[in-house]
């Protein structure tokens, strides 16, 4: 009989197998995750319970923190008129830009989901402004287009209506922001389209054998299988929103101007840390900041048992 | 994603008419998003006296007087910002695609103790606003003396701090046959032979995708440079580009606009190029940070 | 000395047992089948072998050595996937020659190996196709090819006919009973077709909810299975089951009443009590004439012409169902009526726990 030789001494003769075991496994697994580890200690996790201690204290960089308890919180909630035309701005901003841009997103994505012809030229077109709007060429462009002499009252005027400085009025310059926004809708537009492919056809002939118009089928059909990636999308981008930065920035110049019309929270924060030097009062603020995303978060999570239709 | 629509449903038959409709509504949808960005790059090659007051994007002849304006319209060339922003990009990318497809082969494929946890972890980081670690990690790189260098925009991307992108990654690994590794583990592979001969092979879209975000996002990064980079020299073209608004008190729009649609123009070649990859990066993790 | 010898092995997931105190020896050469409905652990156990799962208890013993926690390239195994699990990226040399490089064999000797292996299974056309290029039949080559050059104590095979077409799948079983003879290698093959079992196994273990229901040969299993779940598995059409009642056991075998009817069947069981039994006749051992018992009448509700045999569904004279299968093509249609005839020591008896009376 032939004789075999057993695997191990025939693969390169080690003298002992190699065993599998747990511990192998741990240092496999944890190799693998060492830079990452390192990251989430030494740049998340350390530095965020460092924040968390500096909130407590007052501190500028150059003299030593100083334990001041309570205090920043109690100033921003209590004595900082600020920080409330920053909150008030900032809300403003998400639940006026969020529902518009999902709006838009999902009325675009209905029209282009139902075999139109073209579809992939027109899912480009939209999604480009998305793909550029982070870019402060777009917020200086943005600047101009919303400026008094800008392209949007070149267009007014064709039309015979006399603009105005649209980004220099306080009244109005939010509002610029909130269109930039919805003007990059094109990728929460794509994720609807993944959604409605999801939607199996064969529902839609079963509804449409039912009679159901087509309507009907939007509103008994498309719209609550959509609802979780609905869901999904307004967390998303209303924590984007919250944390939205660059437009704001380089409209007001830095300022959040005119008038604190457009005070970012993130711009407010940014003030207080980097032209103050308040690192304290700013770490103060970036955790309230973390509690208001949070107890949003957490609400929307309760409230989409409500309206989120799973499946199982 | 495939880029075939699906059969018309029954019971949604339109006419030729509400086709027509439809088309026309999309189309001028599309012309006014991006008459201003047309309008932009129109204007950036108008002579400057033709920039405001017209919203044609017609100029009467083209001319590149305002790039030559705007490439020294600072005290230091927009080459130089440009190069910078490239180092910071590319750097970024190496960083990402390598520590992040770690990360993620780990998360996707090897089982170990604590693996749930960190995984639950790496997800809330996802949902964690920057700027609770801005100020502690802004210390951190002023006491190591990092200020003003590259390294704090690069070396936390050696770190896989961007949980986007591992996010990204396990989606994609975890749709490879998980036989595949079985076979190569039977074929003697160590978990680091199976990740870079078998797994990192069988992923090239996926780490594309994530190559070309990567880049994008680095590249039209702001805030980062904006607390980092104090000299001149050392400004991304980000940063440079707000300097320009502040130094020429917007008299130059031409320069602006010329340097501004320069620095849209990598991302719009990534857009041409790698369109569907974008997309489907989109698709697959539901977000686009 | 055993090629294989499995003792006590246990799966636990949690409080539910995979696999449970499996006990087995597979000689050298031997074709060894697991079969079992899915969900029975005959894959669990298959992978339990290759390493690929963890062994909650017991020993695993490959040519001698225990192998519960050796990494699986070192168990001197090599294995065959459903799915052929052939890395896509790579050509089908590199496919082949991986294993080896791995474990950093001079390339003369690679080049060597694949090159043999290719000429055994008559791919050494295809070696520098991507598998993609490849058809489904090509591609089990590949995998096995895969699994040959690395000369193995054991060749595993999970089920791997499944993803082909019928016609392929027959030609496939051939092909690899054929390189089991050339090779002489031991192998393991989990599959749930009886079919394939009982064409290609030296010895078939049936698996049940992770235990072993019955070891033997095709024909031992076929002839004398252990219990119920065994007989209605091997054997098709299936074997009836018909309500019997055991009046006395004797000697010369167990006294039944069946539908009216007193048969003498030669089978014992030690602790055999009177009362409810079940009758086990396989279709192809029901007769319309000639045998030495009689069952009754049957009235035939339903005729399958299958060419070659005819298939009659009929009721017996108490309502029971009962399934005949005739040679040839026969002249029978639905509601007539037949008698129905077979041979005692055709007959398997049943207790009501399943366990079969054992032959006299």
């Amino acid at each position: 009989m032939r004789e075999r030789m057993t695997g191990a001494a025939s693969f390169g003769g080690a003298t002992r197998p190699p065993r599998t075991s747990k511990l192998q496994s741990i240092r496999e697994g944890y190799g693998f995750l060492m830079p990452w580890l390192a990251g989430l200690l030494g740049l998340t996790l350390g530095p965020a319970l460092f924040s968390l201690y500096l909130s407590f204290t007052k501190y500028d960089l150059v003299s030593d923190p100083k334990w001041i308890g309570m205090g920043n919180y109690v100033r921003i909630f209590s004595t900082d008129p600020k920080f409330w035309i920053a909150m008030k701005v900032t809300f403003t901003y998400v639940f006026l830009s969020v529902p518009l841009k999902l709006g838009f997103a999902l009325a675009i994505a209905m029209m282009l989901n139902k075999g139109l012809r073209g579809l992939p030229i027109y899912r480009a077109l939209f999604y480009l402004p998305s793909l550029l709007g982070g870019s402060v060429a777009i917020a200086i462009l943005w600047r101009q287009v919303f400026s008094s002499g800008g392209l949007f009252n070149q267009v007014l005027a064709m039309l015979g209506i006399k603009g105005m400085g649209w980004v220099s009025t306080p009244e109005t310059a939010l509002y610029t922001l909130v269109l930039l926004t919805v003007w990059q809708f094109g990728s929460s537009m794509i994720i609807f389209l993944a959604g409605l492919r999801q939607i199996p056809a064969d529902m839609y002939e079963a509804a449409s054998i039912d009679g159901a118009s087509p309507r009907r089928q939007f509103f008994r059909i498309t719209l609550p299988l959509l609802t979780p990636v609905i869901f999904f999308n307004a967390i998303v981008q209303t924590i984007d929103a919250f944390k939205a930065f660059n437009s704001a920035f380089i409209i007001s110049d830095g300022t959040g101007g005119p008038v604190n019309a457009t005070l970012f929270y993130t711009l407010y924060l940014f003030q207080e840390a980097f032209s103050f030097f308040r690192m304290g009062y700013a770490a103060a603020l970036a955790w309230v900041l973390v509690m208001i995303i949070g107890c949003i978060t957490a609400i929307s999570f309760f409230m989409s048992r409500y309206w989120v239709h799973y499946d199982e | 994603m495939s880029d075939t629509a699906p059969d018309m449903l029954p019971g949604m038959q339109r006419s030729r008419w509400s086709g027509v409709r439809k088309h026309t509504f999309l189309c001028c949808v599309s012309l006014v998003m991006l008459y201003p960005l047309l309008w932009m790059v129109a204007a950036s090659l108008k002579p400057s006296t033709e920039i405001l007051n017209t919203a044609s994007i017609i100029p009467s002849h083209v001319d590149f007087s305002s790039y030559r304006r705007g490439w020294f319209g600072l005290d230091v060339s927009f080459g130089t910002f440009f190069l910078n922003s490239l180092i910071v990009s590319v750097l970024s990318v190496i960083g990402n695609v390598m520590t992040c497809s770690l990360t993620a082969f780990a998360f996707a494929r090897l089982h170990f103790p604590g693996r749930n946890l960190c995984f639950a972890i790496m997800l809330g980081t996802l949902m964690l606003p920057y700027h609770v670690v801005l100020i502690p990690q802004y210390i951190l790189f002023l006491n190591l003396g990092w200020i003003d260098t590259f390294l704090p925009l690069v070396v936390p991307k050696f770190m896989a701090t961007d949980a986007f992108f591992i996010f990204l990654m396990v989606q994609f690994f975890r749709g490879i046959p998980r036989e595949l590794d079985e076979a190569a583990r039977l074929d003697g592979c160590s978990a680091w032979r199976i990740y870079y001969k078998i797994m990192l092979p069988l992923s090239i879209p996926v780490l594309a995708t994530a190559a070309i975000f990567s880049f994008i996002f680095t590249w039209d990064d702001f805030f980062a440079p904006l607390i980092y980079l104090g000299d001149p020299g050392n400004y991304t073209s980000q940063v440079a580009l707000r300097s320009f608004i502040d130094s020429s008190n917007q008299s130059d729009w031409g320069g602006l606009f010329a340097m501004s649609s320069l620095a849209l123009v990598p991302v719009f070649i990534f857009f041409v190029f790698f369109q569907r990859l974008l997309i489907e990066g989109i698709a697959t993790t539901g977000m686009k940070r | 000395m055993a090629s294989l010898t499995l003792s006590k092995v246990t799966k636990r997931f949690g409080v539910f047992d995979a696999i449970k105190d499996i006990d087995l020896s597979v000689e050298k050469g031997e074709f060894v089948v697991f079969v079992g409905p899915s969900g029975c652990g005959k894959s669990t156990l298959l992978r339990m072998i290759a390493g690929l799962e963890g062994i909650s208890g017991g020993e695993l013993m490959i040519g001698g050595a225990l192998m519960n926690d050796v990494a699986p390239a070192h168990r001197g195994i090599a294995m065959v996937f459903q799915s052929y699990a052939l890395y896509p990226h790579m050509s089908v040399r590199k496919n082949m020659a991986f294993a080896l490089e791995t474990a950093g064999m001079p390339k003369s000797e690679v080049t060597a190996r694949v090159g043999k292996a290719a000429s055994i299974l008559q791919i050494e056309a295809l070696l520098d196709r991507k598998p993609k290029q490849l058809s489904g039949g090509q591609r089990q080559r590949v995998a096995i090819g895969r699994a040959i050059v690395r000369d193995p104590q054991i060749f595993l095979f999970d089920e791997p006919l499944s993803n082909l077409d019928a016609e392929l799948r027959v030609q496939m079983r051939v092909e690899i009973a054929k390189l089991h003879k050339e090779l002489g290698a031991t192998m393991i093959y989990v599959t749930h077709d009886q079919v394939e079992a009982m064409t290609m196994a030296d010895k078939i273990v049936v698996l049940r909810l992770g235990q072993v229901e019955q070891i033997g040969t095709p024909l031992d299993l076929y002839n004398a299975p252990v219990n119920r779940f065994v007989a209605g598995f091997i054997g098709s059409p299936k074997m009836n089951f018909l309500n019997a009642t055991l009046l006395s056991v004797s000697g010369a075998g167990a006294e039944v009443e069946l539908a009216d009817q007193r048969l003498l069947i030669p089978r014992g069981l030690a602790s055999a009590q009177s009362g409810r039994i079940e009758l086990g006749l396989r279709p192809e051992h029901a007769m319309l004439s000639g045998g030495d018992i009689a069952l009754g009448r049957m009235e035939v509700i339903l005729v399958e012409h299958l060419g070659g045999n005819t298939l009659l569904y009929g009721k017996l004279a108490d309502g029971q169902m009962l399934t005949v299968q005739v040679e040839d093509q026969a002249r029978t249609q639905a509601g007539d009526s037949v008698e129905i005839f077979t041979q005692a020591r055709r007959c398997h008896l049943f207790a009501e726990n399943g366990s079969a009376f054992t032959p006299v």
